[in-house]
């Protein structure tokens, strides 16, 4: 008889805690994000798209042998006092594994894996991308971070 | 002698205790939507009008234009009854809730005495739609669920007849007359009663703890598993109708009705019941669902032998 009233007292006690835990989170503040109206900001090390810097690029190709999908192309042109000028710097999107490998041998930091996320195209040639154009990601970069 | 204008004022008042309900469910699905939502640490629906109270309409909307299926072996009559069954009790349980001073459908001597034999008949909405559908989830559902609303009625009804020997009185507005002075909550007698009624309606209606009627985890949805469209907007208008309905009985059994300082009567009523309606939300997003055979020994084992002990220690009380 003891033991059943003591069972229930203690089970109401432990409703009674339980409902308090939940008044609180009531107001406490809201931790999702209205996604996509706000968007939560990519951590330091993420690895979006590739993406270039044109004038930092001295042309080693380093980026190029060391892609193991073959998904960048360059080409460049020798001018008369035999400087190297950049001619096209191509990036097929839809082979990129995302590895990073370009960001980590590049001496210059010219090529680097921007933040972007998301990235759908409704056609296939709008993934093959000219990194040399300059608005080349301007559909996909209307992020608004919190 | 019933005269046009007393027929054309009894269908505006049922027409508009109609548009409240329906009023009533959509705004209680946004709300329940929101609080499970602010619990969590989320924002619940933010898009349709201002922070989402559109949602409800949209939803419905939808379930409007929906396919309506029937599974090919069910019980067709049967099937196609069990949503009226689900929603009609529960309007029928309007007429008698007091609203306001004067606000009320018909006042019957045996108020709460017809309440609670309308209501009854809600589990065999359950019971028809689990029959009904002919799938096995939704039978064991319907089973589940009327064995569990037949258990759960025992306690409730012993708790409302324990505020009954108080009020001496059946009528939904004598009742209220009766607590003029203090409202039986204060009573310590009725306290406990209240808190039985409320554990028993939360029951009766099917919501956590309690939901094993409606368990995801192991009946899919329950005797609602194979309902669509309008028909399943109807179980869904039926539930929280039925929300709003205990609510404001033990509103008007507990907490004094209508009655409040300043403020006019009928928000003084829709304040109450609204706050035991956010309570009842409170408590479904708090606590995990109990397993068959807690739930049933919770009944017979707790409820109902508390329910009679304090029936008999409030007829004590009430011969000195």
């Amino acid at each position: 008889m003891i033991r059943y009233f003591s069972n229930l007292g203690r089970g109401f006690v432990s409703l009674i805690k339980g409902l308090v835990v939940t008044f609180k989170n009531i107001f406490s503040p809201i931790i999702t994000l209205q996604y996509p109206k706000e968007k939560q900001a990519m951590t330091a090390r993420y690895r979006g798209l590739v993406d270039l810097r044109p004038d930092r690029c001295i042309i080693c190709y380093q980026c190029v042998r060391i892609c193991p999908t073959g998904c960048l192309a360059i080409s460049h042109k020798v001018q008369e006092d035999k400087k190297r000028t950049l001619e096209r710097f191509d990036y097929t999107m839809e082979l990129c594994c995302f590895c990073g490998l370009c960001e980590q041998v590049c001496p210059k930091s010219a090529i680097y894996m921007n933040k972007l996320y998301e990235v759908t195209a409704y056609s296939r040639d709008k993934l093959h991308i000219d990194l040399l154009n300059p608005d080349k990601y301007a559909e996909w970069s209307n992020i608004v971070v919190k | 002698m019933v005269t046009l204008l007393d027929v054309i004022i009894r269908v505006l008042v049922g027409i508009a205790v109609l548009g409240f309900l329906a009023g009533s469910a959509m705004f209680l699905i946004w709300l329940e939507r929101k609080v499970s939502a602010h619990i969590q640490n989320r924002y619940g629906p933010m898009r349709v009008g201002w922070h989402g109270v559109l949602q409800a309409v949209a939803d419905a909307v939808k379930l409007l234009l929906k396919e309506n299926i029937v599974p090919r072996e069910a019980d067709k009559l049967v099937w196609w009854l069990a949503p009226f069954f689900a929603v009609v009790p529960s309007v029928m349980a309007f007429a008698v809730v007091p609203f306001g001073k004067h606000i009320i459908v018909q006042d019957l001597n045996i108020g709460i005495l017809y309440i609670t034999a309308v209501t009854s008949i809600c589990v065999l909405s359950v019971f028809m739609a689990g029959w009904g559908s002919n799938n096995k989830y939704a039978m064991l559902s319907a089973m589940r669920s009327a064995a569990q609303i037949i258990s759960y009625e025992i306690p409730l009804t012993i708790a409302v007849v324990t505020v009954l020997m108080f009020a001496n009185t059946l009528s939904m507005q004598g009742i209220v007359a009766s607590q003029a002075h203090r409202w039986f909550i204060f009573h310590p007698s009725l306290a406990l009663a209240f808190l039985i009624y409320m554990i028993s309606a939360t029951a009766e209606v099917n919501r956590t703890p309690f939901d094993i009627s409606e368990a995801e985890s192991e009946l899919v949805a329950g005797f609602h598993t194979e309902y669509s469209g309008m028909k399943f907007a109807m179980f869904f208008i039926g539930e929280y109708t039925n929300v709003f309905i205990v609510s404001a009985i033990a509103t008007t059994l507990f907490l004094g009705g209508w009655q409040g300082p300043l403020l006019p009567s009928p928000i003084w009523f829709l304040a109450k019941t609204y706050t035991l309606v956010f309570v009842l939300m409170w408590v479904r997003w708090t606590f995990p669902r109990v397993r068959i055979d807690q739930l049933m020994g919770f009944a017979w084992k707790v409820l109902t032998p508390i329910a009679l002990a304090n029936l008999a220690i409030a007829g004590l009380l009430l011969l000195k």
